[in-house]
């Protein structure tokens, strides 16, 4: 009886919460079916009368796929770029004493505390002279740099953790260290490696600073600029602007589901024996 | 090791990949345009035409064009320009923004081109503010837009109200309708220039368009009178209610100052003449219900009250000293200002900065603006755009804390006027 | 040195592994720190010439009630997340890696938050804020609290504490992320161990999952510390730090001297000084929990 009166108590708790983190999707597709007049008189909570589908159609005729394409080809390849740059050296910190691995945690911890909007001009000549501006890859620098910090800081700390055991007879056998990185902690840390590729993504797919002043041409443009295209200089489309929204968060939601699944095997592939 | 290496060539064919460059023909010319124009931009289709029309009559030039949402713009422009690399054709909101470029040697002087017809095309005062150093950098292409105050006149018919002539009359509107329950004006500043202009209004129609001039010139201050009781009258207004609550923390970008006004909790609403085409797209089955009217005299000031606030042309295209191909680049702003832009313009709702546009308006309100516009004595530009930079954020920010009752009105002219004092090196 | 005694020299080694994540912190974090901090003795618009202030900016710095003011509102931001978001990120990690029906349908939704980006995020909360027709003025009026409604994010007084809440909302399901991956990594026969001795649930979530996750939530915390040391998204969106500066932070400071006023020379110095703040903090913070993040 206390069980069944504990497990209420549970699930009441875990429904008000899916209420409040849940809510703002709900937000933005009853509002993406309003037409703009209805928007501004009925109260933006009120379901749609109209449900119009035009702001789907004028979204996606906005040019709308291919800043999502180039979102995820910048994205894509970014996180990638960080996972390999930054478990390697995440390695390196953690497990070969070449003295200074101190100084070189210390140094990668400074970068998080560098303020973006103070690198913009530094990182809008850097790409000058490199040539790649208004070039998607341009970004790519920008977001590999921003993100490795972090990276380094969770993935050291996993690696920390695990036991050095597990090493030691490989290193007896004599193998490399690039094989005991690829065969024995790689497969280790991939829950970290998970967390590191979801919690970069997200950062990164709504990462906008670099895109607007490092790329130019429509064609060049990713999805968090595209955004603003419904908005003008005394006046936003809001309905339009939200349909937007939803459309660009949908992607994201669909691969978190995915990669969950991926995460739990990967969790339970890395649990730690003691 | 070797996975590794084929790691590193994986990572290199990518990186070449997306790093490789587009090749362009050799005589083909593009011209990259950078402005404000989004798909939300009411003038938009304007100056896509332009473009389309430019390119049919000059088939070996392309015009790149960028549109970047306004705010956006702002920090881009600024960026590029610091490091050297400009738009062939970019937009200012002329005066100031634009004199900064200027003596940074930014910006292609546009006087050789200027021939007597094509500067006969515009309005004098929309010229002017493109003009620096008695040379013209910038054409005035979007619209006149003076500050009115619109105004439901249904909610003023219901309560027997008159549209107020004098302040002491719109102080009465203002208890007539905050006795029924109804906002007097609808207000988001939490943008800071939509305050700003009630603050400029009053300035001028108490101390007419010299107290600004002569703070400027330094023969007089910030902290005069005029600007010391327009402070005051704010925040009278503010007391009696006049404004929304929490007027600060709402956001004019998301509409929040409409919303009221259609949904009958406002009467009132000073805005810019946009705000005529913002109530057509978001409200188009009562813009029957919209009317303006000047703001209201001052009996004891000096200002005339056909003086308006607001700005001649809105927005102005320059090339920069950077373009290869400056003769395309002029041309195309030929485009930009000819009598078939004049025409879609006005189609659009807007008026047109050229000479002659006043026949070809027939809307009934928008024939009003242009007849108001070119009735008034003064049109005083918007203070963030006549004042440099860091007194325009002065400005802008003490007169919210003066809507927020955060400061008194000498607290906040004093601030202005030794922020003054530290820009003139005085 | 042939090759095989260079491949097993552990500096040559450390070198080759660190080497990539070298380049690219050289080429875009490196090289912007010292330029700003070579702006900061300049006054300087960003466009025009340079001129030299020496160390003008900093002592306007030091003067400047407003940057004061920020810095202490991202020390209450601080302070605000850390007490916020750990207990309920443990708490809902706890509750979602027990054996529960639909957790995985839980776990996606929660995640909602972190997914959006922070236009939308200001968005939603700038109708929930609205003093008219907000939800949360709504919801007070319906049960007759009227008192209580406020104009959220114009009142000075609590503005900061309105936009605090969904940046508190935005990030709580990041760290639960994390620390469900911490808790699947204990060892189940430690809280078997512990049922046997007869723990209850509140028990061994004290002294079996609490101590266990240690390091975790040391992880957590430097990145909440850090994240609000240079916060600036949500603010920047919903109040572009006013009214009146009442939310402005140090980065949405130096955005606005920045860009906005164009005085890139102060600008710069305030991102210094962020800078130093932040890794100050850090580096104190690490010290005092130093023996859980290496070992």
């Amino acid at each position: 009886m206390i069980n069944k009166l504990k497990q209420l108590v549970i699930y009441l708790f875990l429904l008000i919460w899916l209420v409040i983190t849940g809510y703002p999707l709900v937000f933005l597709v009853q509002n993406s079916f309003k037409i703009r007049m209805e928007f501004f008189r009925n109260p933006v909570w009120s379901l749609p009368e109209s449900f119009t589908l035009q702001n789907y159609i004028d979204v996606m005729e906005s040019g709308f796929y291919i800043y999502f394409i180039n979102s995820i080809i910048v994205c894509f390849i970014s996180v990638a770029i960080i996972i390999i740059v930054s478990a390697l050296a995440s390695y390196a910190i953690s497990r070969i004493d070449f003295k200074f691995n101190k100084l070189v945690y210390i140094l990668f911890l400074a970068g998080m505390m560098i303020p973006i909007h103070s690198t913009l001009i530094p990182i809008y000549k850097i790409t000058l002279s490199m040539g790649l501006y208004d070039k998607l890859s341009a970004l790519i620098g920008p977001y590999v740099a921003f993100s490795l910090p972090i990276s380094v800081f969770i993935l050291t700390g996993f690696i920390n953790d695990i036991p050095y055991e597990l090493e030691e007879a490989a290193i007896i056998d004599g193998a490399s260290r690039f094989r005991i990185f690829k065969d024995i902690i790689l497969p280790l840390v991939k829950p970290a490696i998970a967390t590191v590729a979801i919690y970069n993504l997200t950062l990164l797919w709504n990462q906008f600073a670099y895109a607007l002043v490092l790329t130019s041409s429509p064609s060049k443009r990713i999805l968090t600029l595209g955004l603003f295209e419904f908005q003008g200089q005394h006046g936003i489309n809001i309905p339009l602007t939200l349909t937007a929204l939803f459309l660009s968060v949908l992607p994201l939601i669909i691969l978190y589901v995915f990669l969950q699944e991926h995460i739990i095997k990967g969790m339970t592939a890395g649990a730690l024996k003691g | 090791m070797k996975n590794v290496s084929i790691l590193s060539l994986a990572l290199l064919m990518v990186f070449s990949l997306v790093f490789a460059g587009t090749v362009m023909a050799q005589d083909e010319v593009t011209l990259t345009l950078w402005d404000i124009r989004t798909a939300a931009d009411q003038a938009t289709p304007a100056v896509k035409d332009a473009i389309k029309r430019f390119e049919a009559d000059n088939p070996n030039v392309n015009i790149e064009h960028v549109p970047t949402q306004n705010d956006n713009y702002k920090t881009k422009l600024r960026t590029a320009m610091s490091a050297d690399n400009a738009p062939d054709l970019f937009m200012t909101w002329g005066s100031a923004s634009l004199e900064r470029y200027v003596d940074a040697g930014k910006v292609y002087s546009l006087q050789p081109h200027m021939t007597e017809d094509w500067r006969n095309n515009f309005m004098p005062a929309a010229m002017d503010l493109g003009i620096v150093d008695s040379e013209v950098y910038g054409v005035p292409v979007t619209n006149v837009s003076p500050a009115l105050v619109w105004y439901r006149e249904d909610l003023f018919e219901k309560h027997g109200l008159e549209v107020p002539a004098t302040y002491e009359e719109l102080v009465n509107v203002v208890n007539v309708f905050k006795e029924n329950g109804i906002t007097p004006f609808a207000l988001a500043n939490k943008n800071k220039w939509p305050g700003s202009m009630y603050f400029m209004y009053l300035v001028d129609r108490i101390g007419g368009p010299d107290a600004l001039q002569k703070a400027i010139s330094r023969e007089g201050a910030f902290n005069d009178q005029p600007f010391i009781e327009a402070g005051r009258r704010i925040q009278e207004l503010v007391k009696m209610g006049a404004f929304p609550r929490g007027v600060n923390g709402l956001d004019e970008n998301a509409s929040q100052s409409r919303t009221l006004l259609y949904t009958d909790r406002a009467a009132m609403y000073l805005m810019g003449s946009w705000a005529y085409s913002g109530f057509k797209n978001e409200a188009p089955d009562m813009v029957d219900q919209f009317n303006f009217f000047n703001f209201p005299e001052i009996k004891s000031g000096e200002g005339d009250p056909s003086n308006l606030v607001g700005t001649p042309g809105d927005n102005y295209y320059s090339v920069s000293t950077k373009a290869e191909n400056k003769e395309a680049a002029v041309e195309f702003l030929h485009y930009l200002t000819d009598s078939k832009m004049g025409e879609e313009l006005i189609a659009i709702g807007n008026i047109p900065p050229f000479r002659g546009v006043g026949e070809k308006i027939e809307d009934p309100i928008m024939k009003k603006i242009y007849n108001t516009s070119q009735k008034a004595n003064h049109i005083q530009l918007w203070y963030d755009q006549t004042l440099p930079l860091e007194l325009a954020q002065v400005h802008l920010n003490t007169t919210q804390a003066l809507f927020g009752l955060e400061m008194t009105p000498e607290e906040a002219a004093n601030k202005m006027e030794a922020a003054a004092k530290k820009y003139y090196g005085e | 040195m042939n090759k095989k005694e260079l491949m097993n020299n552990k500096y040559f080694i450390a070198a080759l592994f660190l080497l990539p994540a070298v380049l690219f912190s050289l080429v875009y974090l490196i090289i912007p720190i010292p330029l700003s901090a070579y702006y900061s003795f300049f006054k300087w618009d960003g466009i025009g010439a340079m001129k030299f202030l020496g160390l003008e900016n900093w002592a306007e710095l030091l003067n400047d009630p407003i940057f004061w003011s920020s810095m202490a509102n991202n020390f209450k931001l601080v302070a605000i997340s850390l007490v916020v978001q750990i207990p309920i990120a443990l708490f809902l990690a706890v509750l979602l890696t027990r054996k529960i029906k639909g957790a995985d349908f839980f776990k996606t939704i929660y995640f909602v938050p972190m997914l959006l980006s922070s236009i939308a995020v200001a968005f939603l909360w700038r109708y929930m804020y609205d003093p008219t027709f907000g939800l949360i003025n709504g919801v007070l009026n319906l049960v007759g609290l009227e008192q209580l409604t406020r104009s959220w994010l114009g009142n000075p007084d609590i503005a900061f504490y309105s936009v605090a809440a969904p940046i508190q909302w935005r990030f709580i399901p990041l760290y639960m992320i994390i620390f469900m991956a911490g808790i699947s990594n204990i060892p189940e026969q430690l809280y078997e161990a512990a049922e046997i001795d007869g723990a209850s649930n509140l028990q061994s979530f004290f002294f079996v999952t609490l101590p266990m996750l240690r390091s975790t939530v040391v992880n957590a915390s430097v990145l909440i510390i850090v994240g609000s040391l240079k916060y600036f998204a949500m603010i920047f969106a919903l109040t572009g730090g006013g009214p009146n500066h009442a939310s402005e932070l140090m980065a949405t400071y130096l955005y606005s001297k920045s860009f906005t006023e164009m005085n890139m020379g102060y600008g710069s110095t305030i991102s210094v000084a962020l800078f130093l703040v932040a890794l100050i903090v850090s580096v104190v913070f690490l010290r005092f929990s130093k023996k859980d993040v290496r070992n």
